[in-house]
């Protein structure tokens, strides 16, 4: 694919110099930590080797474990700042110049993201979140189309007897908004599909019962309805937004991701959600800085979210909304 | 003779399900049919706004914006039958497309704003058309399957529920849509 040829090229002129140097400052904070770690060990195991005779065994061996952990924390405490300098010097350089290298009219904040309300609007995921936090917000405007999209996690808690709260996840990944190309007024959801999965056409009468959704719309291409489940308030309506090619398009969407996909309209805008299990763009501080793999991981995610915007044709204006 | 009459009256209540269920469905096609309707009259609508703003710039094309002036008005006059509906729809689409071609040839009027604007509102209604269609076709579905299969087609036996058609897009709807495509650009 061109598309890898084009980001080995990035990857070589513009993000390796940058990840030479990162990588060299993390391999002295490495460094270090070994030196004085294993001072500081042996240290440790001569006092408690000195104070042997007053303690028990056991006793011994958990100050030791004990004075290790002390140990660690306090290196890393010590040297915050040096490791966080790393991980934004990789956020405003690498992840930024892959945005940019995207899109330069893309603008990117590390500590930003998808506000509560925005993520609510979508009525996407129904549970009330306890906990909402994000990061890695990436906004512009891609020739007629506003788009924005960010990391998010958004949280729920149970209470046991004893009051031990617990936290589920409700949605954590990539959550993307933008500005969709025709007017509407309801809502229409596009949900992953488990029921008509799992219960072949039964699993459509659990769809219908679904009491926290609206009207269930069933759609004409058997392979749209084989992965999602539609719910809107008009069926005209839902029916108008997606049209038969636009089915299409979050199918190869779908694909191209290879994840579950939560799309909805609402508000006159489009919202994707995409769900990833782990923490994106982040600098990887216990492996070596160089390395590709990751980097391009992180490229493929960007360019699927800016792609959205080709991928279901929103630039296309056809219609009253310009 | 309890036991009996409770499952009597479960039995009757099933079948007033069914048979609710059946009447629910019908009026869904029902609905979803005024729908198309109401859609294709927003299309009309256009037409009058449409004639008055090419007017001045095609000054070849009189005839032809005469004649879907007279169409629209058959069509929305409301006294003719389906069959005389499907017809006129045939001509104004054709008509229409006539009018998108020759466009071209009035590089004046593809720059008018006011043009642009209702090009734009006929594709939305051209969109919410085919989307009237598949609600309908979908309501019909949904009926038809109620009507044939088990244990609801006994009672669509019984009260007379016949199978409906779907809505077929004919030919010239099919040519509709690569008239659609030129109006995108």
């Amino acid at each position: 694919m061109s598309s890898s040829i084009e980001f080995r090229n990035l990857f070589d002129t513009r993000l390796l110099p940058v990840l030479q140097e990162l990588e060299q400052k993390r391999k002295k904070i490495i460094g270090k930590f070994f030196t004085y770690g294993s001072a500081y060990l042996f240290l440790c195991v001569a006092v408690v080797f000195v104070f042997n005779s007053k303690l028990k065994t056991d006793t011994a061996i958990i100050v030791l474990i004990v004075s290790v952990i002390v140990g660690i924390i306090g290196f890393f405490a010590f040297f915050r700042k040096d490791i966080s300098e790393i991980k934004n010097v990789f956020k405003n350089k690498i992840i930024h110049e892959m945005i940019r290298y995207i899109d330069k009219s893309l603008l990117y904040s590390p500590t930003g993201f998808i506000q509560q309300y925005e993520y609510l609007e979508s009525k996407l995921f129904l549970t009330q979140p306890q906990r909402y936090s994000g990061e890695d917000i990436v906004a512009g405007k891609l020739k007629d189309t506003q788009i924005k999209f960010s990391e998010i996690h958004s949280e729920y808690y149970t209470k046991d007897k004893k009051g031990n709260k617990t936290w589920h996840t409700i949605f954590r990944g990539l959550f993307f908004i933008a500005d969709f190309n025709k007017h509407f007024k309801g809502e229409t959801v596009v949900l992953p599909d488990t029921a008509e999965k799992l219960f072949g056409s039964f699993g459509s009468f659990f769809q219908k019962m679904n009491v926290s959704r609206n009207q269930l719309i069933k759609l004409e291409d058997p392979e749209f309805e084989k992965e999602f489940a539609v719910y809107g308030t008009d069926q005209i309506e839902a029916r108008y937004i997606l049209s038969t090619k636009l089915m299409r398009r979050i199918l190869d969407f779908k694909n191209k991701a290879g994840k579950k996909v939560y799309l909805s309209f609402t508000n006159s805008k489009l919202f994707v959600a995409v769900p990833v299990n782990r923490n994106l763009f982040e600098a990887p501080f216990f492996s070596s800085m160089i390395d590709f793999e990751l980097i391009a991981e992180y490229y493929r995610y960007i360019e699927l979210m800016v792609g959205i915007v080709e991928e279901l044709d929103l630039n296309t204006r056809i219609w009253t909304k310009e | 003779m309890i036991t009996g009459l409770i499952a009597a009256g479960i039995l009757l209540l099933i079948i007033a399900g069914i048979y609710n269920s059946l009447v629910r469905k019908r009026n869904d096609v029902e609905n979803a049919f005024g729908s198309i309707d109401t859609m294709l009259k927003k299309r009309y609508d256009l037409i009058p706004n449409l004639v008055e703003t090419v007017k001045a710039y095609m000054k070849h094309e009189k005839e032809t914006l005469t004649g879907i002036t007279e169409l629209r008005a058959k069509a929305v006059s409301g006294n003719i039958s389906s069959d005389e509906k499907v017809q006129l729809e045939n001509q104004i689409s054709g008509a229409m497309r006539g009018i998108m071609v020759a466009v071209e040839n009035y590089p004046d009027l593809k720059a008018n704003d006011q043009f642009g604007m209702i090009q734009r509102s006929w594709n939305e209604a051209e969109e919410q058309i085919s989307a009237a269609r598949r609600a309908f076709n979908a309501a019909v579905t949904e009926f038809n399957n109620a009507v044939e299969t088990f244990p609801s087609n006994i009672l669509a036996g019984m009260f007379n529920f016949k199978r409906k058609q779907v809505f077929e897009i004919p030919d010239t709807e099919r040519k509709n849509i690569i008239a659609k495509e030129m109006f995108g650009n």
